[in-house]
């Protein structure tokens, strides 16, 4: 009998030691729970930023903390998308091929650490950006290309040599993915730009790290001292709220009720269908656009089975691109006109070569051998037209994109099958033609540049144009209109290459562009002066709360 | 227990931890691609196969399979868990960011599961009125049937953004665990309770139960002293079984309300194939399973005679 008193005893001590543990959490959580003290900005993230390292802030997380904590060199209005003077004094000289590129320095700005931003230091941050550190494992700016080295013409003059042409140079320092950083944040690996080191990521920007909970929330202050905002920029000196608190919340719906309930004042990534609810009093939509490569789909026409054209046209043919934006999305999601965004540089319209017309793909399909086979799948000398298509994991809704395609081409005899996978078998399986005949995917970046970065042999090659395994590149010509558009020196030169290459595009049935993708924010209206840079990242500098 | 038995016991808890690390390690050897593929493949970054695989070599990652699984044990055999593939942060320093936020939730809702369930299983079977008995007894069903997600998702939009009770951002630590510890509870109490319940059905139909009434206890006295004691053990393994289910619930519960904890650790380690932390978050969870088993075992026979009688017969004999 004494034994079993004992063991309830000891369950009633656990549970006593439980509720007190919990009731002396709470008084630690009334003391700093007061922290809403005048107006600090409630910001909601989806996801988790992976690194600090700014080449690496093409992924949005890792942007939307960047372009807080750091400036550069060139500013691109996100409207014209012209470039204009921000830590540069003036926009750079340039010679004639573009391969030297000339840059004052604005004097007296300063990193959080106290450090001066001169040109010494501007060198050091583009010759790790142009160049790379394989020891610490930093990889290469895609933004930048043909980089050969930088010199420091005097404390406030800095000169960049390049082995080509590199026009897109001034853009590219422009972008996060160029955000200036200090001399010993420069020094840091790829492990030491990762979470858990955020505080010491030191930016010449608006606002600066001071607090991080790994995985869950970042705390930013307010510079009292920023003075070097962008000159066309109306506001000037430091940013008009005390500081952002970054919050994680990776459930779509409390992203949305919090803002709704007021609890928070912006979320990034509204899901199309809750778009409705910021319709209510008090709250607002901002739909960014991308200005870059429509989300859309890439076919591989090195693949045996894509690399008749007709095939390739009756795919498109074969899908309707309204009814899957139509169901699927919301006004923010315009219908693509072309392989670019209408905002982005370069853009043609060609949209004549996107038409839906089953019947003209069943045509198309017969005249080219594809005959029914018995479960109504067409074939053609012992082949199935059975193709793989990628979840884009980090597009919205891709996996529906790809089952509304997969019921629009089953009648025609086409059997689409979705790869599965988490983001690592994904990143895997879209290396390989074999596996993935029909690539989902789009990428923002405000150059013309952009084109050849996402379908160009040596970047991204999205259409796998250069099969990797045997070195061979299917379509030459493809390529060499790509590569033009990153070599030629004047923008009316660039804009015609680039035109060039999305009618080639366009005409050999390589891309079906669906729909120009924005970054969605759902906002409460006490938020005013909500802007992002040229691409869609948050911009809190100008923001002002009201109460 | 005797010595011999108890070290028999360790043994086996050992072997299942080495078996869990062995399983996850080849399980996530075997899948395609790897942690450089998910941090350094995406194509924002456009780096060609060519670096990823200098990537890979400064990494040791194109090593033999069997040799970096050599390397892992001995590294953890000297508690060094490494570091993540895909932040760089140390293990360490992640597990003890998340550990102890995970273990005051895991703690509070298994606290408050039992509870529930006692209280349903009494209820259900000694509640005034037929038709409150029958009722309570449906409760467990309609609980386990409730996905955990959707639990979440209920309590954040009726009691934080419908009523404003429990502010989901800002909310101090103790308001924190309020949602998330009662969404945590109910799919745990469910099976509990109906283990509980079960089990009281069974004693109550045992002889004992009509002398002791026939000796004049009331029910309370017959509840409390008689029949909840012999229908605790059932309940007692379930419950250390449960607490695989409060790992699981963990993992939605802390994606649901954005906490800091080993669920939401291992979320984004699965999706990053981050093979450093799945391996130390699959060693620690069978860990502190074996543990809660082997408490549970050791238990038994302080808590029910008739296996200390069994042990001593054996002995005997």
């Amino acid at each position: 009998m004494k034994k079993r008193h004992l063991s309830w005893i000891a369950a009633a001590a656990a549970c006593a030691i439980a509720l007190t543990g919990c009731s002396a959490s709470t008084a630690g959580g009334d003391a700093s729970g007061s922290a809403a003290e005048g107006a600090t900005l409630t910001y909601l993230e989806p996801q988790t930023w992976n690194t600090l390292y700014p080449p690496a802030g093409g992924f949005y997380p890792n942007g939307g903390v960047l372009n807080q904590i750091t400036d550069r060199l060139l500013y691109q209005n996100p409207e014209t998308k012209e470039l204009e003077p921000w830590i540069a004094a003036e926009l750079p000289e340039v010679n004639d091929d573009a391969t030297e590129y000339t840059f004052k320095i604005r004097e007296g700005v300063t990193y959080s650490d106290g450090t001066p931003l001169n040109a010494e230091n501007v060198v050091k941050n583009l010759d790790l950006f142009g160049l790379g550190d394989k020891d610490a494992a930093l990889p290469v700016s895609e933004a930048i290309n043909n980089y050969d080295h930088g010199e420091a013409v005097d404390e406030y003059t800095a000169k960049f040599f390049f082995t080509a042409p590199s026009p897109g140079f001034g853009q590219a320092v422009s972008t996060i993915n160029s955000g200036l950083i200090s001399n010993d944040t420069l020094d840091r690996t790829n492990e030491q730009f990762g979470p858990g080191n955020a505080a010491e990521i030191i930016g010449s920007g608006p606002f600066v790290i001071t607090d991080e909970k790994l995985g869950s929330e970042l705390t930013f202050e307010t510079r009292e001292d920023y003075n070097w905002a962008p000159p066309s920029n109306e506001h000037q000196g430091a940013a008009q709220i005390a500081g952002i608190d970054l919050i994680v919340a990776s459930e779509a719906s409390v992203r949305v009720g919090t803002v709704t309930s007021g609890q928070a004042d912006i979320a990034r990534t509204i899901p199309a269908p809750d778009e409705a609810q910021f319709a209510a009093p008090g709250l607002s939509l901002v739909a960014a656009p991308t200005n870059g490569v429509n989300n859309g789909l890439n076919f591989r026409a090195g693949h045996e089975l894509l690399s008749d054209i007709d095939v390739r046209r009756a795919i498109i043919a074969g899908i309707d691109r309204e009814a899957i934006v139509e169901t699927l999305f919301s006004d923010s999601y315009p219908l693509a006109t072309g392989v670019l965004a209408k905002g982005a540089l370069g853009y043609t319209d060609t949209s004549e070569f996107y038409v839906h017309d089953p019947k003209l793909a069943e045509k198309l399909l017969d005249e080219a051998g594809w005959k029914p086979g018995s479960d109504g799948v067409r074939e053609k000398d012992g082949q199935r037209l059975s193709l793989t298509f990628n979840e884009a994991l980090p597009q919205p809704r891709s996996r529906d994109v790809v089952t509304l395609v997969q019921e629009q081409l089953a009648p025609l005899g086409i059997e689409v099958s979705l790869f599965s996978g988490d983001q690592a078998a994904q990143d895997q399986a879209v290396q390989d033609a074999n596996t993935i005949q029909v690539y989902h995917s789009m990428v923002g970046r405000a150059d013309y540049d952009v084109l050849k970065s996402q379908l160009f042999s040596a970047n991204r090659n999205t259409l796998r144009n250069l099969d990797t395994a045997t070195g061979k590149v299917f379509d030459q010509k493809l390529d060499d209109l790509l590569a033009e558009i990153a070599s030629v020196p004047t923008a009316d030169e660039r804009q015609a290459a680039s035109a060039a290459a999305q009618q080639y595009l366009a005409e050999e049935a390589y891309v079906l562009p669906f729909f120009e993708e924005s970054q969605v924010y759902g906002l409460s209206d006490k938020v005013q002066g909500f802007e992002t840079e040229s691409i869609g990242r948050p911009s809190f500098y100008d923001v002002t709360i009201a109460e | 227990m005797t010595l011999g038995a108890f070290a028999r016991r360790l043994g086996q808890a050992v072997l299942v931890l080495a078996l869990a690390y062995t399983a996850a390690f080849v399980l996530l050897s075997a899948l395609p691609g790897d942690a450089i593929m998910a941090r350094y493949g995406s194509p924002d970054l456009g780096l060609t196969p060519q670096q990823l695989d200098e990537i890979r070599v400064s990494y040791g990652a194109d090593q033999p399979v069997f040799l970096r699984y050599l390397d892992s044990i001995w590294a953890f055999l000297h508690g060094d868990f490494g570091y993540s593939v895909h932040s760089g942060a140390s293990v360490s320093a992640l597990l003890a960011e998340a550990l102890p936020s995970t273990l005051t939730l895991a703690s509070i809702a298994l606290v408050g599961a039992v509870f529930l369930a006692v209280t349903i299983a009494f209820t259900a079977s000694f509640g005034r009125g037929a038709w409150l008995r029958r009722a309570v007894r449906n409760l467990p069903p309609l609980f386990v049937s409730l996905p955990v997600f959707w639990i979440g998702i209920v309590l954040i939009q009726v009691f934080s953004f419908k009523l404003g009770l429990i502010p989901v951002i800002g909310a101090s630590p103790a308001q924190a665990l309020i949602l998330p510890s009662i969404t945590l509870m109910i799919p745990i109490a469910a099976p509990l309770a109906q283990v509980f319940l079960r089990s009281i059905d069974e004693v109550r139909e045992q002889p004992f139960v009509n002398v002791v009434r026939a000796r004049g206890a009331s029910t309370s006295w017959l509840l409390w002293r008689n029949v909840a004691p012999n229908a605790l053990l059932p309940a007692l393994t379930m419950a250390g079984l449960l607490f695989g289910e409060l790992v699981g619930g963990a993992i939605v519960t802390e994606a649901v309300f954005g906490r800091v904890g080993i669920g939401a650790l291992t979320a984004q380690a699965v999706a990053q194939r981050d093979t450093p932390v799945l391996l130390a978050v699959v060693v620690i969870a069978a860990a502190v399973f074996v543990t809660i088993n082997l408490i549970v075992d050791l238990l038994y026979p302080v808590l029910d005679a008739r296996l200390r009688q069994k042990h001593s017969i054996g002995v005997a004999a």
